[in-house]
């Protein structure tokens, strides 16, 4: 018989790569559009990228483990292959932000 | 020694890439019997990503500035404004994307189509974002090297 349950930390954490890669585009057009949020960042670590690298690693793991204990510990109720097209596009979209943005911007 | 650090994270890239691949064909044909390399070759791309961004990142943050005045001044500005400013932003992804692939490749495969399927898109995309990463980082390269060649003559 095929089973299609899987793990609650894959959907929690698949539902978090698809956020964090949205929001890590976002912050790419926030930093670019206000010298203030570079500013800030770039106080935080002493370089900006490696700030904005910092916020999505910790958002990542943050979100996967709030995800992952909604539905009283359970983690989301999700069917697989919908997890997958929401993760796909999750990356598409963060994808096009940020090559969209530079295009346009060069 | 510069050039020798950057040599290692594209090395680390290409093995990324190459592990991933390899992981695409596994997952296609996944059976008990190959669910633990399946594993194991999830931990693997991860680690060969990880060590590419991290040597990658320490190069960026402590030489690239000198290339980026150079590609700026010479006949490709291009090689940064676009490819190097999207390179350095989508890696991030990429790193999410590998961080999370062996959370993925945990659940029986064999059994699960649905997880199985998630996988593989997993790979594709990573095999794909890589090689346009390693496309980007040859053309910053290349940015750097006409520059050089234009400020000759």
């Amino acid at each position: 018989m095929e089973h299609t349950a899987v793990s609650k930390y894959t959907i929690s954490f698949g539902l978090s790569l698809a956020l964090s890669s949205v929001l890590n585009a976002l912050l790419v057009v926030a930093k670019e559009k206000s010298q203030v949020v570079t500013a800030g960042m770039q106080k935080i670590t002493g370089h900006q990228w490696v700030t904005h690298v910092a916020i999505i690693l910790i958002l990542f793991v943050l979100l996967g483990w709030l995800f992952a204990r909604a539905n009283h510990g359970q983690g989301p109720k999700l069917a697989v292959n919908r997890l997958t097209g929401i993760v796909v596009a999750g990356i598409v979209a963060g994808g096009l932000i940020i090559t969209g943005f530079y295009w346009v911007a060069d | 020694m510069n050039e020798i650090i950057l040599m290692f994270h594209v090395l680390f890239g290409v093995g990324c890439i190459v592990t991933t691949v390899w992981l695409f064909v596994d997952v296609l044909h996944a059976s008990e019997a190959n669910l633990n390399r399946i594993r194991w070759l999830s931990r693997a791309a991860a680690a060969f990503m990880w060590l590419a961004f991290l040597i990658g990142g320490y190069w960026y943050v402590i030489f690239y500035a000198a290339d980026k005045a150079i590609i700026l001044k010479g006949p490709w500005p291009f090689a940064h404004r676009f490819f190097m400013e999207t390179k350095e932003h989508l890696v991030i992804m990429l790193l999410l994307l590998v961080t999370y692939l062996p959370i993925a490749a945990s659940n029986n495969l064999a059994a699960n189509q649905e997880a199985r399927r998630l996988v593989l898109w997993l790979t594709a995309v990573i095999a794909l974002l890589g090689l346009m990463i390693e496309g980007h980082g040859a053309i910053i390269a290349m940015g750097v090297k006409v520059a050089l060649l234009a400020g000759q003559h």
